[in-house]
């Protein structure tokens, strides 16, 4: 099995980046491998613990939880969740907020680094 | 190098495609970049399906996602699910790059 680290700076609520994100981590997971999930930019509301989910967008971060108990490392940069307002406490449980170097250090030391820029 | 390139929209920089070389290329159409697969404009597919020398995947979540079935698909596309998709990028393909 492998280490796949996957960066995103994706767009804001109902972003399809962070649908596939989400759903790509869940089968690595599944099929044994080690997954660290990086999020910077907008993407960093996806652990907001009181983001709701609307019928119209799509809000993966509600399954984090459930990945995080099976191992799924997320990480949160925390200038860019602290810009948006949504500092640690605001943040799900089991989630790391850290500084960019963790994300280089971690896509450098993975098998796989599959980085997805704007949106 | 083996990279895989994952293009998610219908439209996206079809230079950056064309200049990208690669020993062994797979194009991974997902999300909106599923349509190259089935959509044609003006009467013709998807220049995607064109790219020499590379293998071209298609993700079946994301086509069923947008009302498509795999016998909608162009012949040049292979369609794949998630966990085939996952198994690719972890074996066969160690770069990874998103248009």
């Amino acid at each position: 099995m492998g280490i796949l680290t996957i960066g995103t700076f994706a767009s804001l609520v109902g972003s399809m980046n962070l649908d596939f994100v989400v759903k790509l981590a869940a089968t690595a997971l599944d099929k044994g491998h080690e997954v660290n999930l990086w999020l910077s930019g907008n993407s960093t509301v996806l652990v907001n613990k009181d983001q709701k989910e609307f019928k119209d967008y799509s809000h993966p971060g509600v399954m984090l939880p459930e990945l995080i108990d099976k191992g799924l490392k997320v990480v949160v940069c925390e200038a860019c969740a602290m810009a948006r307002g949504v500092p640690k406490e605001k943040a799900i449980d089991g989630v790391t907020y850290t500084s960019m170097d963790w994300y280089l250090a971690y896509g450098a030391k993975g098998d796989r680094l599959l980085h997805i820029g704007r949106e | 190098m083996n990279l895989a390139l994952f293009v998610s929209d219908l439209r996206f920089n079809q230079e950056t495609l064309d200049r990208v070389t690669a020993s062994n290329l797979g194009v991974f159409l997902v999300e909106n970049g599923v349509y190259h697969a089935v959509l044609k404009e003006g009467g013709s597919p998807s220049a995607v399906l064109e790219k020499e020398g590379a293998t071209v995947y298609v993700l079946n979540e994301d086509l069923e996602t947008r009302g498509f079935s795999g016998d909608e698909v162009d012949d040049r596309a292979k369609v794949i699910s998630m966990s085939d998709l996952v198994d690719l990028i972890m074996n066969d393909y160690e770069k990874l790059a998103w248009l």
